[in-house]
């Protein structure tokens, strides 16, 4: 299980990041403090994406053909999450 | 090398083994696997069959909606046209667009899936054959009488997304919309069904050694798909619930003066038709990479690449749902929220199409007329892309909503992402199932005719949009400068239309379905579906060692005909496939399969039957129809879970595997645990739409006078579940009597109804009226599931007391008991989360 757990990590680090957002915006629809949270939110989603990358990258290094692939595939899967929430707080910052 | 389950990978290097079989093996399979004949061929449930019947169907679907479509062309061709009344119009783009979505595009794609998955994964059959074959019957009757409401003028008219409140009863009196609402759920449950099977086909019956670094992309992209249906489809069942409920019983969901809010509609609508959109693209997608890989003769560029994009596809496309409702006015910061996502999600399908490329620009690639049509999607998604990142910046799409741009633009995303890989894909697995391949020259004109339709239909329609012609309109002035680019449409429809005639001539020339002598790898793919395979799929089951067998391995067809890897033969006389573990594809154990059977169709005819009835308001025959489905069913049943005489059984190479195996790695419990999923996702879907609803009109909301009612629920579904656990632990000591683990299961369904009784009572004695607030009437609606909840596990409790009696519940533990036990269990947790949600939530409802 940790297997999927490693695999779908990033990308549910994503998901729960973009439903806090979804749901602060529309708590507290047109007052600051939705910014805020968005911030304060997207803080340790990327503290666990980078958490997800360095236990991922750091294991990648395996003579097991499908653990390395998994291992290769999470830590990509972090990464990109990384920087997909970032883009997803961006609008707290902009707009 | 690791291992999963405790199996010895070491063990599999046994194969292939090099001594005689002995002779009779193939007959005896040919006899297991056979499919009757004449009119009792209607109770096949081989996948061959229910494949191509599947496949078919949806392409009738296409044919049909595509001759609407034709029509509607007409229509438009010239300014003040009378070819189709307003009315007649406004069915027609509704029964369009919904048959294309619902009836043809993820029908089509489930359809190719059942087709192609079992050979691709060399597995005998998918793990639940009756499943398939009743989601067919489902999807064929069902799909059949929504079409025939046309004929009657009763043909839905509200768009294929049915907004209230121009849906609802006021604007909407006639049953037009009921066929729109009952249809569409109906045909859910179907596909709902062959997702179960596709989630469980993949995890649970690859061949052995096929990890999840070696799999066919598009098993993976059908494992996600079925996934996304599990979380999404749920959102528009519990949507159709709630609209017909209020057409039905006058509860105001979507009605503002009451509490309710239509918002509330595209919300759930949305949260499933995004992900909709991909759940009809990755297939596609996924038998592009296929191909690419096998026409540019080399591996896929990037696999895990690809991998992770689907699966980030998947991922994002939930966040993006209200893109859709820009011009509702959405706080700003959500809505730059969506529009962030929205365009992020076009990176993953970007990563595939660069793989693409790079993979015909590593490779040899040929030219035939699957790559033609291979590149034609290509380059009509990748400009449907572009067009869909115009609309997800907002102030664009303010200009553009609603008008012919965003018609021009979802059909470059649907044609060029299902359409043309769906054509590629007819011609390049045309050799599985039939002995002739289609024509290579008609081919040809078949796809140049239709790329060329297809651009001259759609490239213009972005400037008619632009010029502001509305979507959904029957005709426009000669004054509005849209005749050119509307009569250029019309002809490129025609030119499309043209090609598909074409292509059901080279159909009728040389499709000849076939399971034993089919014309083969014509095109030279690597991958298990092109091992020689007949009805029982192949021979012997191949121990797999990379992505692309066939290629790696020039020995592997002969030695799985000759049956030098597993199950080379039916150990227990039984139709059986080896189920394996999810990640590294360990094989576990030997599943029995259920062979043809009358019940699955009888009881998809009776389901249809409940759900067309309903809608022409025959009540007491649906009713009569519907329960008719419930022997039905459990006679199916009834005649899966038994156990076989041989305890374990030899898989060839002296590996033996036990034939019957219980608890959380078997298929049962896997199956049950995403059924589980489904109905929380419908109860989520209800918990959301109770806060989004409160959220908008708290003042109208009253705090409820039944607290003290809580206790005797809460008690009773407690009850349950204590029952429910004692009955587990009594099955496991072998020494007690005959009947008690039953008993307590009885017992506990008694407490389930109880409880469940007791609340509805409460409710019904409160002062909260459901026609009157949409508090009341979500409550009304979450009682409902829990009452449907609790009838289906009275059956269950009675059904295992019955098997009980026939001492077919084996000790220590049992498949059906397990079944009975989670599906119980969960039900007294979401009773006891309604109770307390309905009635303490949000905290301190203001007076
Ligand atoms: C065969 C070529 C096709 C043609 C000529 C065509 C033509 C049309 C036309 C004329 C409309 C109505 C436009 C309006 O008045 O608003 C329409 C709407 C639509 N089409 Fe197609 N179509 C084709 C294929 C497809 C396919 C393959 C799909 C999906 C897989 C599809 C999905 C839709 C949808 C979802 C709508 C919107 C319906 C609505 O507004 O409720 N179409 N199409
Ligand atoms: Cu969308």
């Amino acid at each position: 299980m940790n297997a999927w757990v490693l695999l779908l990590g990033g990308l549910t680090v994503w998901a729960i990041h973009f439903f806090l957002l979804y749901s602060f915006a529309s708590l507290f629809p047109g007052q600051e403090i939705a910014r805020i949270l968005t911030l304060a939110a997207t803080a340790p989603a990327l503290a666990v994406d980078a958490l997800l990358l360095w236990a991922a990258a750091g294991r990648a290094f395996q003579t097991d053909e499908l653990d390395r692939w998994v291992y290769d595939v999470s830590a990509t899967g972090a990464a990109l999450s990384f920087i997909a929430v970032i883009w997803q707080a961006l609008p707290a910052l902009l707009v | 090398m690791n291992s999963e389950t405790g199996f010895d990978p070491e063990l599999l290097n046994r194969f292939p083994t090099s001594e005689e079989r002995p002779k009779g093996e193939v007959e005896e399979l040919n006899r297991i696997w056979a499919a009757p004949s004449g009119w009792a061929r209607l109770t096949v449930v081989n996948n061959n069959y229910i494949g191509i019947f599947y496949t078919g169907t949806a392409f009738l679907f296409f044919l049909l909606a595509g001759a609407l479509a034709l029509v509607m062309r007409t229509q438009l061709a010239l300014p003040l046209n009378g070819i189709l009344p307003q009315e007649t119009y406004n069915q027609f783009f509704t029964m369009h667009g919904t048959m294309m979505m619902f009836l043809f595009a993820v029908p089509m794609m489930e359809a190719i899936g059942i087709l192609l998955l079992p050979q691709m994964l060399a597995a005998r059959d998918l793990p639940f054959p009756r499943l398939s074959a009743y989601a067919f019957w489902a999807y064929f009757v069902g799909g059949l009488s929504f079409f025939a409401s046309l004929f009657f003028g009763l043909a839905p008219n509200g768009g294929w997304f049915m907004y209230p409140p121009l849906t609802s009863i006021t604007y909407s009196p006639g049953i037009n919309a009921d066929f729109w609402l009952l249809g569409i759920g109906f045909i859910e449950i179907s596909a709902i069904a062959g997702a179960i099977e596709i989630l469980v086909g993949v995890l649970k019956t690859r061949a052995p050694g096929m990890t999840l670094a070696r799999m066919p992309i598009f098993a993976w992209a059908m494992l996600v798909f079925a996934g996304m249906i599990i979380i999404a489809f749920p959102a528009v069942i519990l949507g159709t619930l709630l609209l017909e409920f209020e057409r039905a019983l006058n509860w105001p969901f979507f009605d503002a003066a009451r509490g309710g809010d239509p918002l509330l509609w595209q919300h759930l609508f949305w949260f499933f038709g995004h992900p909709e959109v991909y759940i009809i693209f990755l297939p596609a997608a996924g038998l592009l990479s296929m191909m690419v890989s096998t026409f540019a003769r080399t591996e896929l560029v990037g696999y895990h690449l690809i991998v992770l994009a689907i699966l980030a596809t998947a991922f994002i496309s939930f966040g993006v749902w209200a893109h859709h409702m820009f011009t509702t006015g959405m706080p700003d910061l959500s809505i730059s929220f969506f529009s962030a996502a929205s365009m992020a999600v076009s990176v993953p399908a970007g990563i595939q199409v660069f793989a693409w490329i790079a993979t015909f620009a590593t490779g040899r690639p040929r030219y035939n007329t699957p790559t033609l049509f291979l590149l034609g999607a290509l380059i009509t998604f990748v400009m449907g892309g572009l067009t869909g990142v115009m609309v997800a910046l907002v102030p664009f799409d303010w200009q553009v909503h609603d008008s012919h741009f965003i018609v021009a633009h979802l059909h470059y995303v649907l044609i060029g992402g299902a359409v043309f890989p769906m054509f590629a894909a007819f011609y390049y697995w045309m050799g599985m199932t039939s002995s002739r391949a289609l024509s290579e020259r008609l081919g040809t004109w078949v796809f140049w005719l239709m790329f060329a339709g297809m651009h001259i239909t759609f490239l213009p329609m972005h400037l008619t949009g632009l010029m502001g012609m509305p979507r959904r309109v029957y005709t426009y002035l000669p004054e509005s400068d849209w005749m050119a680019t509307n009569l250029i449409s019309t002809i490129g429809a025609f030119t499309l239309g043209a090609g598909i005639l074409l292509f059901l001539v080279d159909l009728a020339r040389n499709f000849r379905f076939t399971v034993e002598d089919d014309a083969g790898n014509v095109y030279g793919g690597g991958t298990l579906e092109w091992l020689p395979t007949g009805l029982y799929s192949t021979r012997s089951i191949p121990v797999v060692r990379s992505r692309s067998p066939l290629w790696d391995d020039p020995n592997i067809c002969e030695d799985v005909e000759k049956g030098r890897y597993l199950l080379p033969n039916a150990p227990t006389g039984h139709r059986e496939t080896i189920i394996t573990s999810p990640l590294r594809a360990e094989p576990q154990y030997l599943q029995i399969m259920p062979g043809p059977s009358p019940w699955p169709l009888l009881a998809a005819l009776f389901t249809a039957g409940f759900f067309v009835l309903l809608t022409i308001q025959a009540y007491t025959p649906a009713v009569i129809s519907g329960v008719l489905t419930i022997p039905c069913v459990l006679r199916w049943l009834w005649e899966t879970d038994r156990p076989v005489a041989v305890r374990t059984a030899d898989v060839g190479a002296g590996i033996r595997l036990p034939t019957y195996v219980t608890g959380p790695s078997t298929h049962g419990w896997w199956a049950t645990i995403i059924l589980l999923i489904v109905v929380f996702m419908i109860f989520l879907m209800t918990v959301f739409s109770w806060f989004f609803l409160y959220g908008i009109h708290p003042r109208l909301w009253s705090a409820p006078d039944n607290l003290l009612s809580l206790v005797p629920v809460l008690g009773g579904y407690g009850a349950a579940a204590g029952l429910l656990f004692l009955g587990r632990h009594l099955l496991a000591r072998t020494k007690s009597t005959h009947w008690s683990p039953a008993t307590q299961i009885l017992l506990a369904a008694i407490a389930l109804v109880a409880a469940f009784g007791i609340d509805l009572w409460s409710w019904r004695e409160s002062a909260l009226d459901p026609e009157l607030s949409a508090q009341a009437a979500l409550t009304f609606a979450f009682l409902s599931q829990q009452g449907l909840l609790v009838a289906i596990t009275a059956i269950m409790a009675l059904y295992l007391a019955l098997r009980n009696a026939r001492a077919m519940i084996t000790r220590p533990r049992n498949t059906t008991f397990d079944v009975v036990f989670l599906f119980m269990l969960y039900t007294a947790g979401q009773g006891s989360v309604t109770a307390v949600l309905t009635r303490l939530a949000p905290a301190g409802f203001p007076a």
